[in-house]
């Protein structure tokens, strides 16, 4: 629960309520400002009212999927992270995911996810 | 000079006599005889017949009066020799006092030809063809007048004719009692139903062909490799007291050429026993030209006809103390351009050459021999290929089912992989707020929730990594291999089960004695399969067992092959029908089941390269074999 992290806002974009709420606990107990959308029309409005310093976005999502939203947001907000998060890696190798910052498996272990967080903004 | 008409009238309508009553060749040299001695006066007459190919004809005595009496047989005089082959060759009669006195005298000590001062020596021509001879000879030195001459000469003009037309009804009805002989063997060996019996029918065919054939006839096969020619089958009675009982048993005169059914086993079996059969499976020759006669026969394509075999170079030793004679015939058997091997045949038991009237059979029959055995062949490559057919086809729909499961799954394993992470995910921060509450004072009693929560984390784990590797088992997902201990991973394994293990009191017998030694395999991938199969095991024995896990090395025909390890259990086994299923993705007779256990072993075995064997002793129990190729190089040669 570093300080430096204290400012950092994260977004996370993701249709599971309980996985919403569990990176929601996990991340503010690292000391992240958490922002929560349940899909991409939500996370762009979202965006807009109140720009994270990083979100992390699921892949498969009813409506508009995870790939199709990363590339939106790369257009209009190039510099902000995006961290993809699926259930398995076989997106690994569709080429719109290189466009996003990292990429990972979800787990109930988020040591993972933290550490790509990090990485990301730079601590 | 003219002879007188009544005379010749005469030997007219005696010859007419002879060509009305009779087709036979010998009947009517007899009767011709007859004819000359009444219109002569001599002391002997013989009659010669000219035979063999046109190439190398014969003169061969047919009929005589005079002579000892068992001596007809034995005259056989090359085209040219003597003085009746100069009369043969030059159609030219030949009047002789002193015959012997003759620089193209030959003499032969069977006729006691000694005997005989004067001969007289006339060709019978028909249409510019020389038939054959005939003589007279008189134990007086006499001379033969030019009426006797011309007498003669007229006999035989009068003769021929008949002579040869009998000649011709013999040969045809030679080939006609060839044909129907050669049907009827083509039909006995279609009735067979393997390549042996129809090949030993072929062999019998051959010694008991026109007018009995050969004595003796070998089988010998060309290896697989091409390099050796094997002696396979001999059909030939051992004594001449056999030989006799063999043909009068086989043929009776009646029905010489009708052939033997093949029912009668009886005598199929006996000559199975034959001491020439049982020789012929230790001889064999290698298949290069000019090593051998038989090797040539193939390489040249012809039927290889040996009359003198000490002096030739490619009768080997062994050859000639096997067959023990100097006369033999060598038949090559090749279909499509294919050599499988030659017949040799031969007359053991008076060491004659064969005759040429029979090699044309003979190898007729070679002919229908190499056909029999490349239909054969065809049809076993046909029935091979049809079953590679079948086996392509289940792996198919095998890969199918896969493919299937790999979609499914991957359907399944998103959906049970959120609820998943959650799950796992509050669980782990229970446990953490749970181990914070216990290290402070004063302690609640937290340490029973905490464990809970440990069990909850760590299944939730294994569920993980089971989904994992069935999301990537259907990719043909390349393992990542390491190297590792077999016994290592097992005794893992083990641990994993101890309580089931215990709870269903069963023992658990290891032996690593045969340790294959550090391999390469997917330590996770291959830990999945032995639990698996472990548990598997274990449900087969609710009510106790023995779990017998042990190690082993495969050998193969290149050496050793892979490791293996065998995990068996006597839990009842598999009932035969549901054992056609086990690998099928679903198939499961339990209710908590998912009947994917083996499917998902079967590929991850089959993607290191192994694979999976699983023995089902019915009412007893189960064995399951899992073989890694010791190789990785085999991997990398199949992803
Ligand atoms: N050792 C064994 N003894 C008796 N039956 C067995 C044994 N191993 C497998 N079987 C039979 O084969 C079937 C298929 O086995 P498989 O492991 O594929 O699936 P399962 O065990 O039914 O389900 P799961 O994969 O969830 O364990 C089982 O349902 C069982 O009927
Ligand atoms: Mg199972």
């Amino acid at each position: 629960m570093g300080s430096e992290t204290a400012q950092k806002k994260i977004l996370v974009v993701d249709d599971e309520t309980n996985i919403r709420l569990l990176y929601k606990e996990e991340l503010e107990d690292e000391g992240y400002k958490v922002l929560l959308a349940e899909n991409a029309e939500e996370a762009r409005q979202q965006i807009e009212k109140e720009p994270p310093d990083l979100v992390t976005l699921d892949i498969k999502m009813p409506g508009m999927d995870g790939l199709e939203f990363l590339n939106q947001v790369k257009k209009k907000y190039p510099d902000l992270p995006v961290i993809l998060c699926s259930a398995y890696g076989s997106y690994k190798q569709d080429f719109r995911v290189w466009s996003s910052d990292a990429y990972v498996v979800k787990s109930a272990d988020l040591r993972e996810l933290k550490l790509m967080i990090r990485e990301v903004l730079g601590f | 000079m003219e002879i007188p008409t009544k005379i010749g009238l005469e030997i007219l309508s005696e010859v007419g006599r002879i060509s009305n009553s009779t087709m036979e060749v010998d009947t009517i040299l007899i009767r011709t005889i007859d004819i000359i001695k009444n219109k002569l006066n001599i002391d002997a007459c013989a009659l010669y017949l000219v035979e063999g190919s046109p190439a190398t004809p014969r003169l061969i005595l047919k009929a005589s009066s005079g002579f000892p009496a068992d001596s007809a047989s034995k005259i056989d005089l090359p085209w040219g020799k003597g003085i009746t082959g100069w009369v043969a060759q030059h159609k030219l009669p030949q009047a002789l006092s002193e015959a012997m006195q003759d620089p193209r005298f030959i003499y032969f000590p069977e006729i006691e030809e000694e005997r005989f001062q004067s001969m007289l020596s006339v060709p019978m021509v028909y249409q510019d063809d020389c038939l054959g001879v005939i003589n007279v000879h008189s134990i007086q030195n006499r001379f033969f007048d030019p009426m006797e001459v011309t007498l003669l000469k007229t006999i035989c003009e009068q003769i021929v004719g008949c002579i040869r037309n009998a000649l011709e009804f013999e040969k045809s009805q030679l080939m006609l009692r060839q044909q129907t002989f050669l049907y009827e063997i083509s039909q006995a060996v279609q009735a067979e139903p393997t390549l042996e019996k129809r090949l030993w029918l072929l062999l019998i065919g051959i010694i008991l062909g026109e007018g009995k054939g050969c004595h003796r006839a070998a089988l010998f096969m060309l290896d697989d490799h091409q390099t050796r020619l094997k002696g396979t089958i001999g059909v030939g009675p051992d004594t001449d007291q056999e030989a006799q009982a063999l043909w009068t048993d086989w043929v009776t005169p009646e029905q010489q050429e009708e052939f033997p059914h093949p029912h009668e086993k009886k005598t199929f079996a006996g000559l199975r026993k034959s001491a020439f059969h049982r020789a012929i499976q230790d001889i064999e020759f290698p298949y290069l030209q000019g090593n051998n006669v038989l090797a040539d026969a193939l390489f040249l394509e012809t039927p290889q006809i040996v009359d003198t075999a000490d002096e030739l170079s490619n009768v080997p030793e062994e050859l000639k103390r096997f067959t023990g004679v100097k006369a033999f015939v060598v038949l090559p058997l090749i279909a499509h351009d294919i050599p499988f091997g030659v017949i040799l045949i031969d007359n053991r038991f008076t060491d004659t050459p064969i005759r040429s009237t029979n090699l044309q059979l003979f190898i007729r029959l070679a002919t229908q021999a190499s056909w029999v055995i490349e239909n054969l062949r065809l049809f076993t490559k046909l029935i091979e290929s049809n079953r590679e057919l079948l086996t392509t086809k289940e792996q198919l729909i095998q890969s199918e089912k896969l493919a299937a499961l790999g979609e499914l799954s991957a359907e399944v394993a998103h959906e049970i992989k959120n609820p998943l992470v959650s799950i796992g995910g509050f669980a782990r921060r229970l446990q953490g707020k749970l181990s914070r509450l216990k290290n402070s004072a004063p302690p609640p009693d937290l340490a029973s929730l905490s464990q809970y929560a440990d069990i909850i984390v760590s299944e939730v784990e294994g569920l993980e990594e089971l989904l994992k590797n069935i999301l990537l088992l259907p990719k043909g997902n390349k393992p990542s291999l390491r190297l590792g201990h077999l016994p290592a991973l097992i005794h893992q394994v083990l641990d994993c089960f101890e309580m089931e293990l215990r709870e269903a009191s069963i023992k658990v017998h290891l032996d690593f004695e045969k340790d294959p030694g550090p391999l390469s395999f997917d330590e996770e991938q291959i830990k999945q399969v032995l639990i698996n199969v472990v548990f598997n095991a274990i449900e087969s024995m609710p009510q106790g067992g023995v779990l017998d896990i042990h190690t082993s090395i495969q050998e193969s025909g290149e050496g050793t092959s892979g490791a293996m390890i065998v995990v068996k259990d006597n839990g009842g086994g598999i009932d035969q029908e549901t054992f056609q299923n086990i690998f099928n993705p679903f198939f499961t007779t339990k209710d908590t089941g998912t009947g994917l256990g083996l499917s998902i072993c079967r590929r991850i075995m089959e993607n290191h390269g192994g694979k999976i064997l699983v023995k089902n002793n019915v009412n007893q129990g189960v064995t399951v074999q899992l073989v890694l190729p010791l190789q990785i190089g085999g991997l990398s040669n199949k992803t």
